[in-house]
């Protein structure tokens, strides 16, 4: 099972007792999730052999209470930075994947200093259009949206329940496709941003990677072929590859530092 | 039905067309270059007499066609002509780079002011040894190539590509192409996974050296498939491949075509090629069907089968209506198949003259 060796943890943050799940060393990672919550895939594995993985589970998702308190993405986002505070994080790189890349930008905006690169994983901050939700559709569908090859994953599918308790808590804190006042304030960001869509992703389609490009002073745009919304579960390899290699070289990434030599 | 002449620009001179790879101490310099002007010149009369599609394909290592970068051979015939379109039929994709492919499309799609069609090939077994790549991992670097080559055209921001066989890490290809969001594309579908994959993909096909029962159980799985998720391909959507040649008399034709030794495909000309081809999944769920294609033939039996259509204009047009029914191609290419000097300028001309204001009604 993916994320068998991460431990578990509680931190207090903003008035919630926050869950996560921690594994590596080396430079903090920290993972806020998507829509349908904390859930670690082989991708997650293959970072923390080379960094220092925090994976939150934002208030009101999994286990954890209703959240009734957070009003927006930002209000989450304040949460999220007190918590990696309180963990006794300096700096941080920081990923955000779906719904998540909306909190994660906001975190960026709202503080800074202490975030080193971003990577956004099929982010649902800004789209052109509304999309289909997977967790406002049927299991069967779910599993479409999420990955390109249903029949490769097994496991069951999340309990309804839950699934309708995040379906509740996304929709009410994401916010419209376009949100300009958000936008704006990315144009501040000085940090290198990575973002990763799928090219078979309907949910948060390539198509839409233009608006974050707009938005971001120093976006790369990256397509993970074969890939749908979870591309950690569809490409981990390849997703790790790209992330690492972006997180360590930043904006260099894109010049080839592996020997094209055979033979000597 | 439209009508495509393609010279595959074969060597016109001396050599043994049984050996693959052949060896370049049968290259003449003459002769290579002479080759090159007929292929200009016999483009430059077909656009003059009204062909449809202008026709260049892509083969390595071989005197059967001087063509191995197609996309360099459309550019010049796009400066030679000026109405026809130019069919690239096609680079074999999963051979080269998809980004410089789809470059150096666009840069055909300019230099004919639109005209270009883009096939995009998964190419016989023996092109895989050109640049060393494995064949069983023909299908799959094929289905990767194309989508990437498509998204070099629509995207416009620069991207990365995190592939299973490519890897990209920042384009942004200029020029872009004329047409916009992209060139007609066809693949090959003789087989019964492209059929589906173009189905799928909602992109013509073309069968080439097949035979009419072949292409026609094809083009009828590309069509259910296309049923299956929801559109219905025009007659356009389907290029069938023949050999031809033409005379004012069935006589004089036929004497002409006799001058062709029996073809023998790229990839059976070498032992070690097809052995390993086959050995490395290249063939596919379809062996039988894509081996027997490619069978050593007699002429009257390839006529019988339609991979030659050789005739006077109205034998010919006997053969063509066959195709048009059986098959259901709305796109035929005539593929130039001796070489014979005047006589085969000759052949054009019936063909564009006395055969194409026909076909068009078919």
């Amino acid at each position: 099972m993916p994320g068998e060796h991460f431990r578990e943890g509680f931190v207090d943050a903003d008035g919630f007792r926050v869950r996560y799940l921690e594994a590596g060393s080396g430079t903090p990672l920290v993972c806020i999730h998507g829509g349908g919550g904390l859930r670690l895939s082989a991708a997650h594995d293959l970072l923390s052999a080379k960094h220092r993985v925090i994976a939150f589970e934002m208030p009101g998702f999994g286990a954890s209470p209703e959240n009734t308190r957070s009003q927006s993405t930002e209000d989450l986002a304040r949460c999220m930075s007190e918590a990696i505070s309180k963990l006794g994080v300096g700096r941080y790189n920081l990923m955000g994947t779906s719904f998540g890349s909306k909190v994660a930008l906001w975190m960026a905006v709202q503080q800074p200093d202490p975030v080193e690169a971003i990577v956004l994983m099929s982010p649902a901050a800004i789209r052109e259009r509304e999309g289909p939700v997977p967790t406002r559709v049927s299991p069967q569908e779910a599993a479409k949206l999420m990955y390109a090859h249903p029949e490769r994953h097994r496991g069951s599918p999340p309990p309804p329940a839950l699934v309708a308790k995040h379906a509740a808590l996304t929709s009410r804190l994401l916010g419209p496709p376009r949100d300009p006042p958000f936008e704006a304030k990315l144009a501040q960001l000085k940090q290198e941003v990575l973002v990763l869509f799928g090219t078979e992703d309907k949910v948060t389609p390539a198509e839409g990677a233009y608006l974050f490009r707009e938005a971001l002073a120093n976006c790369h745009i990256m397509l993970v072929y074969d890939a749908a919304h979870a591309i950690d579960a569809d490409r981990p390899e390849a997703l790790e590859a790209v992330v690492t290699d972006f997180l360590i070289r930043k904006e260099q990434f894109i010049v080839r530092d592996q020997s094209d030599l055979i033979h000597n | 039905m439209k009508a495509s002449l393609f010279c595959n620009s074969q060597y016109i001179g001396a050599a043994p067309n049984d050996v693959w790879p052949l060896s370049g101490k049968y290259f003449d310099a003459d002769a290579g270059v002479h080759s090159m002007r007929t292929v200009l010149d016999q483009f430059k009369l077909a656009d003059e007499l009204g062909f449809d599609w202008l026709a260049v394909a892509e083969h390595h290592y071989s005197p059967f066609s001087l063509c191995p970068n197609p996309m360099l051979m459309a550019a010049a015939v796009s400066q030679v002509t000026s109405r026809a379109k130019i069919a690239v039929l096609g680079p074999t994709i999963p051979i080269l780079n998809p980004v410089r492919v789809a470059e150096e499309l666009a840069m055909v799609d300019l230099l004919s002011g639109g005209r270009l069609i883009a096939g995009l090939m998964r190419g016989t077994a023996n092109e895989y040894v050109t640049y060393n790549h494995n064949p069983g991992e023909s299908r799959e670097r094929f289905a990767e190539s194309l989508k990437l080559i498509k998204r070099c055209w629509s995207e416009n921001e620069p991207f990365g590509w995190a592939g299973r066989y490519y890897d990209y890490r920042t384009i942004s290809i200029w020029p872009r192409p004329v047409q916009r969001p992209s060139p007609p594309i066809y693949i090959s579908a003789s087989s019964p996974e492209s059929g589906e994959f173009a189905a799928q993909n909602e992109i013509g096909v073309g069968f080439a050296f097949t035979t009419i029962p072949h292409a026609k159980k094809a083009a009828e799985h590309y069509r259910s498939c296309a049923k299956a998720v929801g559109w219905e391909p025009s007659p356009d959507k389907i290029i069938y491949r023949a050999l031809y040649h033409l005379a004012d008399t069935d006589e004089e034709a036929f004497a002409g075509m006799a001058t062709l030794p029996p073809r023998i495909a790229l990839a059976n000309q070498n032992r070690g090629v097809f052995e390993g081809a086959r050995k490395s999944g290249y063939f596919g769920a379809d062996f039988a069907g894509q081996t027997t294609r490619n069978a050593k033939r007699d002429l009257s039996e390839r006529i019988e089968l339609g991979q030659v259509i050789v005739g006077s204009p109205e034998t010919a047009l006997k053969q063509i209506r066959r195709i048009r029914d059986e098959v259901g191609a709305g796109v035929i290419d005539f593929v130039v198949g001796v070489q014979l000097g005047g006589k085969t300028m000759h052949s054009i001309e019936l063909l564009g003259a006395k055969v194409l204001p026909v076909m068009r009604e078919f």
